[in-house]
């Protein structure tokens, strides 16, 4: 185990602690840096914000952060789980975020056509 | 570049909310009359010295560390919006007295972008950070709109 793994192992349990602490399920994270703005990713999330109040899904937080280093498949959103797992959604816009919400959110299934990178 | 002047407004009071300021301040002010248009968002976050603003403004880096690419944009494309609208854009800050920016547009301008779906931001990053303050100061020649999120609701 080098320097990297631990710094990983760190930030995988501080999330975990995060979300047992606010008590959720599901954490949303979208990228909404300059690069994820000009992408639609403000569109996004008011759809996904939409969608978790239309579907009452109170166990979802949703929260924003800067720039990922993705800007070439901006939006970008990322589902962290109180188990730890993390799962990155990719391209995204209005309709694809809904689906995700039903799909994921509520019934706890990966949109697997939607996700990006290796699963953790 | 941005579509909407509100995703301008998003793209610079996410900077604030990077800078934890626990107030955003966003104006909006709109004259026919005077045929301006400005905009500005104030915040009590951490700043920037001289040397960080000259370095932001002038040359396309920006103070974030968090990324590997350093591309820094959203002022400098707010700046280009401004200027090519006959307006003025400006920012002040320093180290523990927050930061300012103003652009200011010629509302009539062929070329200005409309203010767009301001809701959605505000709604934006109301949602991004609960614990901040999201102030709204929306004015035109004949009316006046204020919005805080941390408004008691009676």
């Amino acid at each position: 185990m080098n320097l990297e793994q631990l710094k990983q192992l760190k930030d995988k349990a501080l999330k975990q602690v995060a979300l047992r602490e606010s008590g959720k399920k599901y954490r949303v994270v979208v990228s909404m840096g300059t690069s994820g703005i000009a992408a639609g990713a403000r569109d996004v999330m008011k759809s996904m914000l939409d969608e978790i109040e239309k579907r009452g899904l109170d166990d979802v937080e949703v929260r924003v952060t800067g720039e990922h280093g993705l800007e070439d498949i901006e939006p970008v959103i990322q589902i962290e789980e109180a188990s730890g797992e993390t799962t990155t959604y990719a391209q995204l816009d209005a309709e694809k975020a809904k689906q995700i919400v039903a799909e994921h959110l509520q019934k706890g299934k990966k949109v697997d056509k939607l996700t990006v990178g290796k699963q953790k | 570049m941005f579509e909407e002047l509100s995703l301008h407004i998003l793209d610079i009071a996410m900077n604030s909310l990077a800078a934890n300021a626990s107030k955003v301040e966003i104006s909006v002010l709109e004259s026919q009359k005077r045929d301006w248009l400005i905009l500005r968002v104030r915040d009590n976050g951490r700043g920037m010295d001289a040397a960080t603003l000259h370095r932001v403004l002038h040359s396309r880096t920006t103070s974030k560390t968090s990324r590997k690419k350093n591309i820094g944009l959203g002022l400098a494309m707010l700046r280009q919006t401004s200027e090519m609208c006959d307006g003025h854009f400006h920012v002040r800050s320093a180290p523990g007295k927050g930061t300012s920016v103003t652009a200011s547009m010629r509302l009539a301008h062929i070329d200005r972008p409309a203010l767009g779906d301001l809701n959605a931001t505000i709604l934006t990053l109301c949602a991004a950070n609960p614990a901040t303050d999201i102030r709204l100061h929306y004015q035109t020649d004949t009316e006046r709109f204020h919005f805080s999120s941390q408004e008691k609701t009676s």
